[in-house]
């Protein structure tokens, strides 16, 4: 039991990664606005469709537009359709800052039950040209009394929604992937330097690992691009790099398979994967973050810090890494165990 | 590293190139059928198609050029370059070689494809900065994988396996590089694409010099 502690950690902080990151909900957010033009001094009808929202069981809620930091319109009237759609009555103001024909308002809503919650750009004001300022002008300053949504829940993001979620695997995954090549790498080295065969073993297990995990990588990857960016595949840099990366650890398989001599075949597999890491390091470190890609965190900013990564998605990524490092090296433990059976039988036969 | 020894193994591996008249040949004949087979299939080729041809040719012929220059000789003869040079020596003169060849067939290409199909390179200059430093890097890359191949016995189909994953970040960068070069793109900052490629030319190549002695004992 002593010496097992860690898979079974491994198998827990899995499935509380698995149960947690799938079941709490995701915050209350605003699918659509309509209309989502309007003109400027005319009063408006807003028709919302929320996504997680609460509104006729909450008591307080409350609207605004807002154009910038001191300029914001209070919603009139508020007609409670269902949990999900409600109807927001607002007065444009007439006049309006700045010289722009077009400007873009925020959509503001505020609840006891689901907080705030916000649309950006949800209507496009066309300014006209009027004389007198009317009585409906702008409410100044900041808004105050706001809520803060209730439990724990993760931050709704349009277009990504639901499956924001998959940050858990997706990415975790790599970061569980590198830790592993590393250890392959490790062992090659060590391999190369003591000529033990038991390294050999090591990194090739560590390997096979590594390269099962970047497959599981890229195909989650490959179906939350088909939710996000609509389609399987794209031409993104950091995917295409990864799949050559993939490509040339595949190789790596090969050439393990290609040979019945062990001993050439450890110093052979062993040089091919030291070369194979430092070929990677620029494909999938440095490339990507010289060109566009569609990824978060390119143009040379890293992909989580800021508004990415949300306290409580921290709450299950970071136990999702440690989990699947640590469930990678179980199995990686038990192809070394396997190949070292395997080798004292071949022993034993001769 | 000795300089002397490097040119003697340089010279040697040239004067066998050239006593074996039929491969070197061979592999002309291969550059020269595929692109009068291009010129005759796309009658009229566009820059983007030339861009992507000519290094496609060029990955092909390169690999049939470079799976001979360690498969040509006998084990035996292997036995004796060991009791006679340092591993350093022999795989530094071999690279050269390889380089060297690359280039030539590069220039035979270029102008094989310049005669058929156009030359629509405007940025010369870049163009051939790019693909020297590519060449370098592919000729690493493949002078290591047949280092990898001879001591599997001489296993060639292993050679494009092993060989082809590991070139296509440098193929990539060499297309974009073209690219710009031909004012398909225009990017500012590409001189930064070609100290990548020197970067992962200066990767490729400390790796392989540190992993060679060891492979080479076998």
């Amino acid at each position: 039991m002593r010496g097992y502690w860690w898979k079974f950690a491994g198998v827990l902080i899995f499935l509380y990664v698995l149960i947690g990151g799938m079941t709490i909900p995701t915050k209350a957010g605003i699918i659509s606005v309509i209309p989502g033009n309007a003109l400027s001094g005319e009063s408006l009808n807003l028709m919302i469709t929320g996504y997680n929202t609460h509104f006729t069981e909450c008591t307080e809620l409350r609207a605004w537009l807002k154009l910038d930091s001191v300029h914001v319109v209070k919603s009139k009237t508020i007609k409670k359709i269902s949990e999900r759609t409600a109807e927001f009555l607002f007065h444009i103001p007439s006049v309006f800052p700045g010289k722009d024909k077009v400007q873009p308002l925020t959509l503001i809503i505020d609840n006891e039950i689901d907080g705030v919650f916000v649309q950006p750009n949800a209507v496009f004001i066309t300014v006209n040209d009027s004389i007198a300022p009317d009585s409906s002008d702008w409410l100044l300053g900041s808004l105050e009394n706001l809520h803060e949504a209730k439990g724990t829940k993760f931050p709704f993001r349009n277009i990504l929604n639901e499956t924001i979620r998959n940050t858990f695997f997706h990415v975790a995954l790599w970061f569980a992937m590198f830790v592993l090549l590393i250890l392959g790498v490790y062992h090659a080295i060590q391999y190369l330097i003591t000529r033990e065969y038991d390294h050999d073993i090591l990194s090739s297990s560590y390997h096979r690992i590594a390269i099962m995990y970047g497959i599981f990588g890229l195909i989650t990857g490959s179906v939350w691009a088909k939710f996000t960016w609509n389609t399987f595949w794209t031409t993104d840099v950091k995917l295409n790099m990864t799949a050559v990366a993939m490509l040339i650890y595949l190789a790596y398989l090969v050439l393990r398979g290609s040979s019945s001599d062990y001993d050439r075949r450890a110093k052979i597999s062993a040089s091919y994967a030291i070369f194979a890491f430092l070929a990677l390091i620029p494909l999938v470190f440095v490339i990507p973050r010289l060109t566009d890609s569609l990824h978060p965190g390119n143009g040379g900013n890293p992909a989580l810090g800021g508004e990415d990564l949300d306290h409580t998605l921290r709450l299950f990524f970071y136990p999702s890494i440690i989990a699947l490092i640590l469930l990678g090296l179980w199995m990686s433990e038990l192809l070394t165990r396997y190949e070292r059976l395997k080798e004292k039988i071949l022993l034993k036969n001769q | 590293m000795n300089i002397t020894k490097v040119k003697d193994i340089f010279l040697k591996e040239l004067s066998i190139e050239f006593r074996q008249k039929f491969a070197l040949a061979g592999i002309f004949l291969f550059a020269s059928t595929v692109v009068f087979l291009i010129f005759k299939s796309f009658n009229n080729i566009n820059p983007r198609e030339w861009t992507i041809l000519i290094w496609i040719i060029m990955l092909f012929a390169g690999l049939n050029a470079i799976v001979k220059s360690f498969l040509q000789e006998k084990k035996e003869t292997y036995l004796y370059y060991y009791t006679l040079f340092d591993p350093l020596d022999l795989i530094i003169a071999k690279l050269l070689y390889n380089f060297v060849f690359l280039c030539f067939l590069f220039l035979i290409i270029l102008g094989l494809m310049g005669l058929f199909t156009g030359f629509p390179v405007k940025d010369t200059g870049l163009f051939l900065t790019g693909a020297a430093f590519g060449l370098f890097g592919i000729s690493i890359v493949f002078t290591f994988v047949s280092v990898i191949s001879v001591s599997e016995s001489g296993n060639s189909t292993l050679m494009s396996i092993l060989a082809l994953p590991l070139v296509l970040p440098i193929l990539l960068l060499l297309l974009k590089i073209t690219a710009v070069s031909i004012r398909l793109l225009t990017d500012t900052a590409i001189m930064e694409d070609v100290w990548m490629l020197v970067g992962v030319d200066s990767i490729l190549l400390g790796a392989m010099l540190l992993l060679f002695p060891g492979l080479w004992r076998s």
